[in-house]
């Protein structure tokens, strides 16, 4: 996993996007830590600019900068101290690295709101002073999601599923805890999930159809709203728009039993809706929009959202003008070699086909095929943002075996199809998180994972959901080993710049 | 007749291909890896009852390489064009059944496949510009076809006609929505084999319909189902002409409102 370290350059930066947007009113002190705590009262910029491994991601609040005293996003609500922003780091591409959390652990320790015993630990019931009982957040940049069983439906009414889940393996505790676990009287189950980007969200929420072929069905409807949307929020999309999401936060994440009041959800849902993040310039290759490029946030900002990237804008096309010769044989071999590398990655991503099998979602119930030859962009179709134009639920084997990397310290659940057996797997499945169908109830949906945005992942490490990638090359290893893609070392090292430049 | 076994004996080693014969046979399709980019791959399904190796890769719904495949279509007529290394099969329809099947997968051997291209019948997206139909509204009749045992809406052929009836119920504030369902429940022999549909397909598929029309917004009280069996196969553009899915369709009628 890549070291946190504190470069001397990353402060200026940060510091010279507050200064640039606050002029020379009272400048704030520039902040102890590129961590940001509940209830500092820092304002938050029109553009902020963090340093990661790789380069700096930059983070784009449309319409100018808010102070964060007072507000929903960054305030303290719950008892535990925490914010949204807890979890929602801007350094962090709008998600939490394991790299900051370890910086945490270290600077503070148990005491920081981040590890609260609900969900910041592996199970509230153990010791909390202890460094094991947080292993997954520190190690893995996990949190605790405890989901119902049986699964509710949008209206909290018990889903009949058809399946049963038993607890297989428990290293956290937490499945089998007589006050937490499956049969206690919460009757929860616990997974871990990284946080996903507070970000972008005008892609994340598009409709490009009003269809969702995977399901053969009408895009799902809001019922707070009777309107459809896109079904692309969360790991298992248990919630259908960003006020249920909020609601279910502040319940959770937040230990809020009040419900968040009506200004609360407005100023979040404005916040949300004007971020957007993307990494701006590499080490290496400079400026991701100098020279014919668009890398970086602002097209991100200015281009319409939920648009297919094979009917339209091709997916990565932002570095097309780095296939061209003229445009970037200036600042020396490394940058140049490395501009080439990313464009050649972009169109690996695109043209680059190989069989896609046993992956429901794609190669089942909608008649793709099993298999089907298809690409990266098959399903990180979405011109920009690379996840899915319909809902994204797809099922890469990150969860489900004989797929996912071994993963000794998630729990794993043994689950019998009680009806129809499953697509692919038959009628017993083993998994560490059984995803969508944790909100549907059907066992063909086990391990189905909302895709996430590909932008800012150089700030965001681990990758997918459950963290097992630990950084971009193991993102690319997993592909090549899941559909046996045979990548060369350098097309790995080519799709791996293109990763970081995103 | 002799000219058409000829046609058949070019394009497969063993039995005769009948241009233009309406085929229906159980079958465990084999997938041929063939790369002409994305979705190229190739479907190959024997006919148990010829030995006749079709390809099957046309239709909306693609197999899957560990279960059986129903296959319906008509020999195509053209020999010369074997993408695949089978008898070209148009207007062919897969359906998936609930069968295992031996997992083989054949090399391209040569075989080209097939560049993707868009099918006509495609939804198009929500920012594509829509224009109302002109005035004055009738009532309309849509055809939704299905694949065999299955109340799914296949991409790319039911959603389609769905997507157009929808559309057009939205567009006329349709004051009613007739939906009949069928199910092909009248056992008829394939490959062998009596195989008929289950009743209780009509009433989902109908259900599926219905769903279709009230979450894209039409209110329920407009929407009226019914499902029978079906008895007078009725081929026409949304089943290619083919007689045998020609049963397995539901029905819409849309009433414009005022
Ligand atoms: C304890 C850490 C934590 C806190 C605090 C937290 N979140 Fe999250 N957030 C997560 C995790 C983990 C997920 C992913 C959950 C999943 O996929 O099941 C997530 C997902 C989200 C998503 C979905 C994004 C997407 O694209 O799917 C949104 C929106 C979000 N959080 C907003 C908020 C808001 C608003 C607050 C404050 C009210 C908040 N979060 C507080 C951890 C946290
Ligand atoms: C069959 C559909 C499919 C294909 C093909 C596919 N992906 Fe994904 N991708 C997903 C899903 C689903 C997820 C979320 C999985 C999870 O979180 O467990 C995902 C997640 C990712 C992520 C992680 C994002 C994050 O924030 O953690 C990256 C990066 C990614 N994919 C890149 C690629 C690349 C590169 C390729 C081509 C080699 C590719 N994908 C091919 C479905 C697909």
């Amino acid at each position: 996993m890549a070291a946190f370290n504190f470069r001397p350059m990353m402060w200026p930066i940060a510091a010279a996007a507050i200064l640039a947007t606050v002029g020379i009113a009272q400048p704030p002190s520039p902040p102890p830590d590129r961590w940001w705590k509940p209830d500092e009262g820092r304002r938050f910029p029109a553009v902020l600019d963090y340093e990661n491994d790789y380069g700096v991601l930059r983070t784009l609040l449309i319409g100018g900068p808010i102070e964060t005293r007072d507000h929903a996003f960054f305030r303290a609500i719950g008892p535990d101290g925490r914010a949204c922003v807890t979890c929602h780091q801007p350094a962090d591409g709008m998600s939490l690295s394991a790299a900051s959390v370890q910086h945490q652990w270290q600077a503070v320790g148990p005491r920081d709101p981040l590890f609260a015993a609900y969900d910041g630990s592996n199970c509230p019931s153990l010791p909390q002073q202890d460094r094991a009982s947080h292993s997954l957040l520190i190690d893995h940049g996990l949190i605790r999601i405890a989901r119902p069983w049986p699964p509710l439906d949008q209206n909290r009414k018990p889903v009949k599923a058809d399946f049963t889940i038993e607890v297989v393996r428990d290293p956290t505790g937490c499945n089998l805890d007589p006050q937490w676990g499956i049969d206690s009287a919460r009757h929860q189950i616990s997974v871990f999930r990284r946080p996903r980007p507070v970000a972008n969200f005008k892609y994340i929420e598009a409709m490009g159809f009003a269809y969702d072929p995977k399901a053969g069905m009408p895009l799902p409807v809001d019922p707070d709203t009777g309107k459809p949307v896109s079904g692309n929020l969360m790991a298992d999309g248990r919630v259908l728009s960003l006020q249920s999401q909020m609601r279910e936060a502040a319940g959770t994440h937040l230990q809020f039993m009040k419900a968040m009041d009506r200004k609360d959800i407005a100023q979040i849902l404005d916040f949300e809706s004007r971020l957007y993040v993307a990494q701006q310039t590499d080490r290496v290759g400079g400026a991701l929009e100098a020279d014919g490029a668009e890398g970086g946030p602002r097209k991100l900002a200015d281009s319409p959202a939920g648009r297919l990237g094979s009917q339209g804008v091709a997916i990565w096309s932002e570095f097309a003008a780095w296939e061209k010769p003229a445009a970037i044989v200036k600042d020396g071999s490394a940058q140049t070699a490395f501009r080439q590398s990313v464009a050649r990655g972009a169109r690996l991503f695109r043209d680059r086909t190989f069989l896609i099998t046993d992956s429901a979602g794609i190669t089942s119930p909608v008649g793709f095929g099993n298999p089907v030859r298809n690409g990266c962009a098959f399903c990180h179709n979405m011109s920009q943002m690379g996840m899915d134009v319909a809902p994204g639920q797809v099922d890469l084997g990150t969860t489900n075996q004989p797929f996912a990397d071994p993963a000794p310290h998630l729990p794993l659940f043994r689950i019998r199809c009680l009806g129809k057996p499953h697509p692919h797997y038959g009628k017993m499945i083993l998994t560490s998180d059984p995803g969508y169908a944790l909100t549907t109830g059907r066992c063909a949906d086990v391990g189905r994972i909302t895709l996430q945005t590909l932008r800012g992942l150089s700030a965001r490490a681990p990758y997918f959901s459950n963290g097992s990638a630990r950084d971009l090359r193991g993102i690319i290893d997993y592909y090549d080993r899941r559909y046996d893609i045979r990548y060369t070392e350098q097309e790995k090292q080519d799709m791996v710049n293109l990763l970081k430049s995103l | 007749m002799k000219f058409l076994a000829v046609l058949g004996l070019l394009a497969t080693a063993s039995g005769a291909a009948t241009t233009g014969a309406e085929l229906r046979f159980l079958s465990c399709p084999v997938y041929r890896d063939t790369d002409a980019g994305k979705k190229s791959g190739c479907w190959l399904a024997t006919d148990p009852a010829s030995g006749i190796r079709y390809d099957i890769t046309t239709a909306p719904t693609k197999a899957d390489w560990n279960r059986a495949v129903l296959v319906e279509g008509r020999v195509a007529a053209n020999p010369a064009d074997n993408p695949c290394g089978g008898v070209v099969l148009e207007a062919a329809r897969v359906s998936v059944l609930d069968r295992p099947c031996t997992r083989h997968m054949l090399p391209a051997e040569g075989f080209p496949g097939r560049k993707f291209v868009l099918p006509d019948r495609n939804v198009r997206p929500l920012y594509a510009s829509h224009d109302l139909p002109p005035k004055p509204w009738v009532a309309q009749n849509f055809i939704i076809p299905f694949d065999f045992d299955s109340d799914f809406i296949t991409y790319q052929l039911s959603d389609y006609y769905l997507d157009r009836a929808v559309s057009y119920a939205l567009d006329v504030r349709a004051s009613r929505v007739d939906i009949m369902a069928y199910a092909a429940t009248k056992p008829t022999l394939v490959s062998g084999e009596r195989l008929a549909e289950d009743r209780a397909i009509a009433r989902s598929r109908a259900e599926r319909v219905r769903d279709w029309f009230t979450m894209r917004g039409i209110p329920l009280q407009v929407v009226h189902i019914r499902w029978q069996d079906a008895k007078v196969p009725r081929p026409g553009p949304e089943t290619d002409m083919l007689v045998a899915p020609s049963l397995r369709v539901v029905d819409i009628r849309i009433t414009p409102g005022a």
